[in-house]
């Protein structure tokens, strides 16, 4: 009964994300001649005219940022190249992907594993809040297999005519400066990874006229455009097997732990997988400790997962911020690899997609759906809207991270806090549709009072402690 | 009589609760509060008498350790082997709360007694953390404790103002996000600056009570624009126009 009910509402939502490209749309162009009426002027009908060729573009990467960018190139009219080194790669990963994303990406329900509708928020003290009471029957947060969906997004960039390439990117010759050179291709030089020649690879170059970084947290794109280091958590996850009988409880069900022994900085976590569950947890500030404090969060949720079995460990960076350099010339980074993680929740499944396709959606755009070559500033239009869309969802967060994870008093506040409805409400609706509803001015000003409430009694709490020795 | 008594006093504990929190939402108000008084009411039945007599001995709470420590962490597969741990262990505490009932002296309900159990607890939790289960889940919230039992004992000095006021740039910082997110920024001006203005308000009470803080606040300031620094980065090496409004507002903050 219930699938049939999400099914419909899914139906629902695939209608409204076939307009959803037409209504942003005339979203930029009713805003930029206003916010940005300096920087159209030099706007890029200049670039010459193509001649028996179309615009060509390498994606390098092939998760959520790389295949919906390449996606939306090949879709308008550009010779796209996807280079992926490993395709059954299984990025380290909690997997949750908010509801908009499905249906602003069209994905199948299959590769959906499980529909989260209940979050459960522990705080030191072990004080449990379900936070999803408020969440109307259609919906969930998606949990996904990372290899499922890359693989997916990759496929349909390639069924759309982007040609996939398995193989490792190594480097890139930029063209040189001086006008002769203006427009000169990029020489990308990768190995070439296929069944006939064996393991090793072959060597080879490809020449193209722009060039999409969506190869992560690692990105070899971002060093050949001296974009610059961000700070960065580390992330360490095991995925646990657990008996049948207490899969049950996390049927439908995450769990976050914060405190200061699961992490100084982030939460721990147990998120529901396909026939497993991931625990795990994060830092910036103390990365030699991780496996402590994977200790302490597998030892919070000891009874709900006891028996069970570690499958796999992983461990992997998270972007803390965007690089300092995002954009050279015809190069331009999306995903991890330019540092859309967003704090406090370290979200970046859904921003790299969406960095990806709108990084895409600007060159299609610059080149005149790849009859006209394009330069830097076409290029630009993507990092402004960026900016312009997703700075404010960024602040929000960094905010948010800052005031209720520096300490125990104030994440005990936290979850306090989060009992109430009216936060649930305003948490979920963000998440799950990256849009923040228009709060209620009264009710925003009761949970301001409110949540000083709750951080004094905390804090009052944690005097007392101090004078207590154990 | 000790029951009568201490409804008494939750009654009173809950109307005086109102003038700070009546922010809470009713319906959580009610729930919690309603499942307390079962509660409380199921442990007066089980142990009338006894639980009272325990109260009046004051009873620490005990840290229990099951075996020497001997600390094993490195047994990585290890979910069912771990260390033995101490535990908390307070008679008061049954059923994932505090019992009331045994915090009543002479008729009346012991908040500091409370507040200091609960300190104990969290402190204990803090040093040994401990599993959190669905069998015995925490059920007390702090909120009960009425605001003037905080006061009374002088729980408010600066680091609790400056936390609050930490709160306040956060969640103000937030509004203006939040009014600007998705929306027309030209088009929202005047009802934004509307909820700007309420803001300010509310900030400027809680800030004006003492000027030396002021230093306090550069600092939350700096904390809460580095962020914003390491975003317009990648405009830096352009004259590019900015990100927009938004971070110029957040800046002048
Ligand atoms: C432990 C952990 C848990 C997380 N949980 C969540 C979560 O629950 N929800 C969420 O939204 N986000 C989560 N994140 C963040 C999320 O994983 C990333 O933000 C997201 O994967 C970014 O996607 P991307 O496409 O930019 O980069 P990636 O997913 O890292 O993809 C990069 C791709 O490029 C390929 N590649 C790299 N270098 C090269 C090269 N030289 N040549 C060719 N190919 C190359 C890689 O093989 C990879 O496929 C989590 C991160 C971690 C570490």
């Amino acid at each position: 009964m219930t699938s049939s009910i999400a099914f419909k509402s899914f139906t629902g939502l695939r209608h409204s994300s076939l307009e959803h490209p037409k209504v942003l749309h005339s979203h930029t162009t009713s805003i930029s001649p206003l916010t940005y009426r300096r920087f159209r002027i030099t706007a890029s009908k200049s670039t010459p005219k193509l001649q028996n060729r179309n615009l060509r573009v390498a994606v390098i990467g092939g998760g959520p940022a790389g295949g919906s960018a390449a996606e939306t190139l090949a879709k308008g009219g550009i010779e796209t190249y996807l280079i992926e080194r490993k395709m059954d790669n299984c990025k380290p990963c909690g997997g949750a992907i908010p509801l908009c994303m499905v249906g602003e990406f069209d994905l199948p329900l299959d590769i959906i594993d499980r529909r989260v509708t209940k979050m459960k928020m522990i705080s030191p003290s072990n004080v449990a809040v379900d936070i999803g009471q408020t969440l109307k029957p259609h919906e969930y947060i998606g949990m996904v297999r990372r290899e499922v969906l890359d693989a997916y997004l990759r496929e349909r960039a390639s069924n759309n005519g982007a040609k996939v390439i398995n193989g490792l990117f190594l480097k890139m010759d930029i063209p040189k400066k001086g006008s002769e050179n203006i427009n000169g291709p990029y020489v990308l030089h990768y190995t070439e990874y296929d069944e006939k020649k064996g393991a090793v690879g072959e060597k080879r170059t490809l020449e193209v006229d722009a060039v999409i970084g969506a190869d992560g947290a690692n990105s070899r794109v971002a060093k050949s455009i001296g974009a610059g280091d961000y700070d960065y958590a580390i992330a360490f996850q095991e995925r646990i097997k657990i008996p049948n009988d207490k899969m049950v409880y996390y049927e439908n069900l995450a769990e976050m732990y914060v405190g200061d022994d699961v992490s100084p900085d982030f939460y721990g976590w147990v998120f529901p997988k396909c026939d497993h569950v991931a625990v795990g947890t994060g830092t910036v500030t103390h990365k030699g400790d991780i496996k402590k404090f994977q200790l302490a969060t597998r030892k919070r949720a000891k009874d709900k997962i006891l028996g069970g079995k570690i499958i796999r460990v992983e461990a992997h960076p998270i972007p803390e911020h965007p690089r300092p350099r995002r954009l050279l010339g015809r190069v331009a980074l999306v995903g991890d690899a330019a540092g859309y993680v967003t704090k406090c929740s370290g979200e970046g499944i859904y921003f790299a997609a969406k960095s990806g396709r709108m990084c895409a959606e600007a060159i299609v755009e610059g080149s005149e759906n790849g009859k006209r070559m394009v330069d830097e500033s076409d290029l630009r239009k993507y990092l402004e809207k960026w900016d312009k869309t997703y700075w404010p969802t960024y602040k929000v967060l960094d905010v948010l991270q800052k005031v209720f994870y520096r300490s125990n008093p104030a994440r005990e506040a936290f979850v306090e806090m989060c009992a109430d409805e009216y936060v649930q409400k305003m948490t979920f609706d963000s998440y799950l549709y990256k849009r923040v509803a228009p709060g209620n001015p009264l009710e925003d000003l009761k949970l301001a009072v409110n949540s000083i409430g709750s951080l004094v009694r905390a804090n009052a709490l944690r005097r007392e402690m101090d004078k207590i020795s154990v | 009589m000790a029951s009568i008594s201490i409804s008494a006093s939750l009654h009173r504990a809950c109307s005086s609760h109102h003038p700070i929190n009546k922010q809470q939402p009713q319906a959580r108000t009610a729930r919690s509060l309603g499942s307390k008084l079962v509660t409380h009411v199921v442990t007066l039945n089980v142990e009338g008498q006894r639980g009272v007599g325990t109260a009046e001995q004051q009873e620490k709470p005990a840290l229990y350790t099951d075996s020497p420590k001997k600390s094993n962490d490195q047994s990585e597969n290890g979910l069912e082997t771990e260390p033995p741990v101490p535990k908390f262990i307070d008679e008061r505490w049954k059923k994932g709360t505090w019992d009331l009932n045994l915090f009543v002296r002479d008729g009346k309900m012991d908040w500091d007694g409370l507040i200091e159990a609960e300190a104990k607890r969290r402190k204990i939790l803090e040093l040994y953390p401990d599993a959190s289960t669905n069998e015995d889940p925490v059920l007390f919230r702090s909120s009960i404790i009425p605001w003037w039992a905080w006061l009374k004992r002088s729980y408010l000095p600066e680091a609790e103002l400056l936390n609050g006021r930490a709160a306040m740039v956060g969640f103000f910082a937030a509004y203006i996000v939040d009014g600007l997110t998705g929306v027309d920024m030209v088009g929202q001006t005047g009802n934004f600056i509307c909820k700007a203005g309420l803001f300010v308000t509310v900030f400027g009470i809680i800030l004006s009570r003492r000027i030396e803080d002021f230093k306090n606040l550069r600092k939350l300031v700096d904390e809460a624009t580095f962020y914003d620094k390491q975003w317009q980065a990648s405009w830096k090496d352009q004259n590019a126009p900015n990100t927009g409004a938004s971070d110029k507002i957040m800046n002048k903050m």
